[in-house]
């Protein structure tokens, strides 16, 4: 499964830069060096010094700290959200296969309202409506997310559910669930690999634009959407500030397209057609 | 080995054969046919896309009972205002009762002051429309050109720098290249007000140079995914056997390119500016608030802080018909590009 990633060098690096985020993010808390919320009213607003390595923020909390504390909740805010996605859209999608035509036209077509919608507003509007909270962010962008794993499965499912050799096995008296598990996972488990990796990246540039508006996860508790609303507000003080949760972000997104590449370009596999992720 | 005799080739070429249509038909037959088609896909997605708007609105439990009367209303109080209001009917009739006035153009009126929700999104409109229209032309020429070229040149260092560039900015999200552009142009090097809006007809230079930033930096990731599109498209167009012909014949390579290839290599990157305008329309959301301009998105997001019910939906209806009109309008020329499209769905 992992060895395609490393057969390019873009995919080592992607995997190297993600692995080193999740690490960041998983051991973050316990490495930073000062409390994320502690403010410091006689640093405020510093440049890199021994005590602040990267400097303080407006009111004087430690940026480092922010950045490893907002690192967790960033990446696992990104991951509920495409593992809601996940099942969300594959699940239809394989039922979509076999449920017959009235399921199909209306998951169909159900998808295709989901991708008409503006993506960004209406993630705005059902998280704060729902009650501005992580979780209901985290739904509303699994839902938005979900048509991408939909199309992406189906594609892969189509084919095979109409193949001769299927149609072998259901006569030879296979169930429903051996041809699943037998034929169809297997084509579809590649598609949907790169479809999460790619989506995963979507859906870390989606958290971050909706903590950057102060939805979803709401000021103080840091997330690298939200450092950079706060970056921006003091650009003239300190013009550079936003570069590091800015790195941060850019950085995890590339990671998760290269993987995302590298896995579709992996030798000896049917090329899965690509997912536009749409993110605004 | 994964050889399948059975499907190489003839997916496509049963989709080509449907017995059960015509092959021919007149241009009136086809305009009618494409009309029907049209209506068949888009009207239910367009209820379906409004319902799911509806629902959000009754799901989030919100009434305008709470906004209203505040934290000291009895419980009969609010059973009185949302019955006044329909709020107590059951949730499909609520939605009929709504689309029938949306479809009228009302969108209702805001619970917090009253007022209507369309003359405000009107007011708004021309500020996203400005923004979202200019990244549309941005994404167009730029992406047309730097595909074109990288299709051209391909193998050689332009498309090597195109391919580099696209990988890069796909990774960009529209918000941190908002903050970058404000960073290098108004803060480092102050060439535009780093904020704002002003109407075309007071200062047209000045309404240009507020809209650049946020325009480019919405269309960046469209100017990618279009440059990468066409590109693909078009080195696949050249491989076809027709474009060799043209070649034998001696046509110039540049009405190779224009009348052979890009008329048949343009499909996916067209379809993929299709897809692009939700994400445009949507964008606004971010763009405007980084750019403090007081647009529709921005509208939609207060007012689904402030638990504003018809104030969001209404925005979301504007922002779907938005999409599905420029898909309309997308399809067609895909349509009109490319007669083989129409096999295509």
């Amino acid at each position: 499964m992992l060895r395609p990633l490393f057969a390019s060098r873009s995919g080592t690096i992607s995997a190297v830069v993600l692995v080193v985020v999740a690490v960041l993010a998983a051991v973050g808390p316990w490495l930073a060096p000062h409390d994320p919320l502690l403010q410091d009213p006689r640093a405020i607003l510093a440049g890199p010094s021994a005590g602040h390595w990267l400097g303080t923020d407006n009111v004087g909390r430690d940026v480092l700290s922010r950045l490893l504390a907002g690192s967790t909740l960033s990446l696992v805010a990104a991951l509920e959200a495409v593992a809601v996605g996940l099942v969300l859209g594959v699940v239809p999608a394989l039922l979509s296969v076999r449920l017959g035509r009235v399921f199909e036209w209306f998951s169909l077509r159900l998808m295709e309202a989901f991708v008409t919608l503006p993506f960004l507003v209406f993630a705005v509007a059902m998280t704060a409506l729902l009650g501005n909270g992580l979780q209901q962010a985290m739904l509303a962008v699994g839902i938005l997310i979900s048509p991408g794993f939909y199309r992406v499965t189906r594609a892969a499912a189509l084919p095979v559910a109409t193949a001769q050799y299927v149609e072998a096995a259901v006569l030879a008296g296979a169930s429903p669930w051996t041809v699943l598990h037998r034929h169809v996972w297997p084509k579809v488990v590649p598609a949907v690999a790169v479809a999460t990796a790619s989506l995963l990246g979507a859906s870390l540039v989606i958290v971050s634009s909706l903590t950057f508006l102060g939805i979803g996860i709401t000021p103080p508790t840091p997330t690298w959407g939200g450092m950079l609303a706060t970056d921006l507000q003091y650009l003239f003080q300190r013009p550079f500030g936003p570069f590091v949760p800015a790195a941060l972000i850019v950085a995890t997104v590339w990671a998760c397209n290269g993987i995302a590449d590298a896995l579709r370009d992996a030798p000896g596999r049917p090329a899965p057609r690509k997912v536009t992720a749409h993110v605004g | 080995m994964t050889v399948s005799v059975a499907g190489t080739g003839w997916g496509t070429a049963a989709a080509v054969a449907d017995p059960a249509r015509p092959r021919r038909s007149g241009p009136l037959g086809g305009a009618v046919r494409w009309l029907l088609r049209t209506v068949a896909l888009t009207v239910p997605v367009f209820l379906f896309a409004t319902f799911l708007t509806f629902l959000l609105g009754a799901v989030s439990g919100l009434s305008p009972a709470g906004l209203l009367l505040g934290d000291s209303a009895t419980p009969a109080d609010v059973a009185r205002v949302r019955a006044d209001l329909g709020l107590d009917r059951p949730v499909l009739v609520q939605y009929v009762d709504w689309l029938s006035h949306v479809l009228r153009g009302d969108l209702g009126s805001s619970w917090l002051n009253g007022v209507s929700v369309s003359s405000q999104i009107g007011d708004r409109l021309a500020i996203s429309l400005s923004v979202a229209g200019f990244a549309l032309v941005i994404a167009f020429v730029a992406g047309t050109l730097l595909g074109i070229g990288a299709a051209v040149w391909r193998g050689r260092l332009f498309d090597r720098a195109v391919t580099a560039f696209c990988s890069v900015v796909s990774a960009l999200p529209p918000f941190v290249v908002a903050v970058a552009l404000i960073v290098v142009f108004s803060v480092l090097v102050p060439l535009v007000p780093s904020a704002g809006y002003v109407p075309f007809s007071q200062d047209p230079g000045m309404w240009l140079a507020l809209i650049t930033l946020p325009a480019i930096a919405l269309s960046l990731d469209a100017v990618a995914d279009i440059a990468r599109q066409l590109r693909t498209g078009l080195v696949s167009a050249y491989q076809e056997n027709y474009v060799l012909g043209a070649v034998v014949r001696g046509f110039s390579p540049r009405r190779v390119l224009l009348v052979h290839v890009l008329r048949n290599g343009a499909g996916p990157a067209l379809s993929v500016l299709g897809l692009r305008i939700p994400i445009l329309v949507g964008g606004a959301v971010v763009t405007e608030s980084i750019f403090g301009m007081s647009g529709f998105g921005r509208f939609a997001a207060d007012g689904a802080l402030r638990g504003d019910v018809p104030v969001v939906q209404g925005a979301l209806v504007v922002a779907i018909v938005l999409v599905l009109v420029a898909n309309l309008v997308v399809d067609t020329l895909l349509l009109r590009l490319r007669p083989a499209a129409r096999r295509r769905t």
